[in-house]
């Protein structure tokens, strides 16, 4: 009888066991995925302030249609990517085009000084630091998945349950780097 | 949410728990307070003023529990903050919370031109931050975003709770205990001694009076200097840059007095007033600047 006892006890504690693990690992998929919906907003965001700017620039950079087209290049891209992947390199692909094209604007005296122009400017970089914010949080998320994914005894539940290691983020040079302009 | 849970877990753990513990430690002065005003006054009235005093020390204490952000923010005259014109204090409390993974906390502005800040409410989701105008106004965007980030700490390992309800808390005990010095003062002075046997009970009155809200604040001063550590230290797991802080502690070297209630003053960033004495709520800036030097 005592016996059927023990059986049981240890049973129901590996059962615990292996329902903890499966938990922690869906608890930590949540958040990245949580992470990657909060990227997802703030690409939308910039992509979504994109025509104003366009629009705010066009009067006073007529001889920049080059940047200007690749801004709304960019903005295309981002709006069309519809994976992960695709969304989060196209989303460093406009923030870089946007750089370019504040950094041009550094020659316009008249567009510097224009109210609109300047919101958009702060919001844009408001939005910039938000993606920077998320990424990191992002990143932390896959740092803990991989954590328990990789060292024992998270591994063999990872691997009982077919979970992988995931990708870390990285974040492109030129977001790093300032943006620098050839005349 | 995952991520900070683990990573604060021990704090939010401890702060939970010294939580409950205050308010037990509160639940049993006030209802001792209610004992011997009893005696002191009227022994006849035994019951009926415990049983009253039990049920005032509940609500007393639930509506401290659920409120304590709104009378934290009242008793310092906070008022909403604007999207529009302090856009600059959403924007960066937004970018810290997506990397925190917090909810967003409800911001409050102060007049006040000297440089501080608090964060209070009962947990994450109902979290209140209320910086002064001068905070805005002489720091820069990084050094903003260091002082909200270590805002951000305090709300994301549960220090808001323990600390707001220990001003709530306690603040409120200082008050009922002067209100029951000052009658007893009024009464001994009035009426003769006819009842002797109460000389006791009045002496344990007053000892309760004195020592209740000064026994509190001990407990309370000594984990609030840790957690100022704690909260710098986390800060800069979310800025990941100790530079915007340790500039904003500098700019804060050249802060004049404040004048906020000594119940609420530990919940700032900094410490409201310069007068030093021996239950000093934080650590000395110099110090905190040097570990955040080392980071």
């Amino acid at each position: 009888m005592t016996m059927w006892w023990i059986i049981g006890g240890v049973v129901v504690i590996i059962a615990i066991i292996f329902f903890t693990y499966y938990n922690r690992f869906a608890r930590l998929i949540n958040q990245i995925e949580n992470s990657f919906s909060q990227i997802d907003v703030q690409l939308k965001k910039r992509a979504d302030l994109v025509p104003n700017l366009v629009a705010s620039v066009k009067g006073y950079m007529k001889h920049e249609k080059g940047i200007i087209d690749s801004v709304t290049e960019a903005r295309k891209s981002l709006v069309g990517a519809r994976d992960f992947a695709g969304k989060v390199r196209a989303g460093d692909q406009l923030q870089a085009a946007i750089g370019r094209l504040f950094a041009i604007a550094e020659n316009y005296p008249n567009l510097k000084a224009n109210e609109n122009f300047l919101q958009l400017q702060t919001e844009m970089s408001a939005i910039e630091d938000k993606i920077a914010y998320a990424r990191q949080y992002y990143n932390d998320g896959i740092m803990s998945y991989n954590t328990i994914t990789t060292t024992i005894p998270g591994t063999w539940f990872a691997s009982l349950y077919g979970f992988k290691k995931k990708d870390y983020l990285h974040i492109p040079d030129k977001e790093r780097a300032p943006i620098k302009v050839d005349f | 949410m995952e991520q900070v849970r683990l990573s604060f877990y021990d704090e939010i753990r401890n702060n939970k728990i010294y939580s409950v513990l205050l308010i037990f430690f509160v639940f049993v002065i006030l209802v001792a307070l209610g004992y011997a005003i009893s005696f002191a006054f009227d022994p006849s009235y035994f019951f009926f003023i415990l049983v009253l005093s039990i049920v005032i020390s509940i609500l007393y204490i639930w509506i401290g529990y659920y409120n304590s952000a709104s009378i934290a923010i009242a008793s310092v005259g906070g008022i909403v903050a604007n999207p529009r014109e302090h856009k600059i204090f959403f924007d960066l409390v937004e970018g810290l919370t997506l990397a925190s993974g917090l909810p967003m906390p409800k911001l409050y502005v102060m007049k006040n031109d000297q440089i501080n800040a608090f964060a209070s409410g009962r947990d994450p989701k109902h979290a209140v931050i209320c910086i002064t105008t001068g905070t805005l106004e002489k720091l820069n965007k990084q050094e903003l975003e260091g002082v909200l980030s270590h805002e951000l700490s305090h709300i994301a390992n549960y220090d808001i709770r323990f600390m707001t309800l220990t001003a709530v808390l306690v603040g409120m005990i200082a008050i009922i205990s002067e209100i029951f010095l000052r009658s007893m003062w009024n009464q001994s002075r009035s009426s003769n001694d006819d009842n002797k046997g109460n000389g006791i009970f009045l002496i344990i009155g007053i000892v309760l009076a004195i020592l209740a809200p000064i026994i509190v604040q001990l407990v309370q001063l000594a984990i609030s200097r840790k957690r100022e550590f704690v909260a710098d230290a986390s800060a800069v797991k979310f800025t990941r840059t100790p530079t915007g802080l340790i500039g904003a502690l500098s700019k804060i070297k050249e802060n004049r007095d404040m004048k906020v209630s000594g119940a609420v003053a530990p919940l700032f960033l900094a410490k409201p007033n310069r007068v030093s004495n021996l239950f000093e709520t934080h650590p000395p800036l110099e110090v905190r600047i040097e570990k955040l030097r080392k980071m």
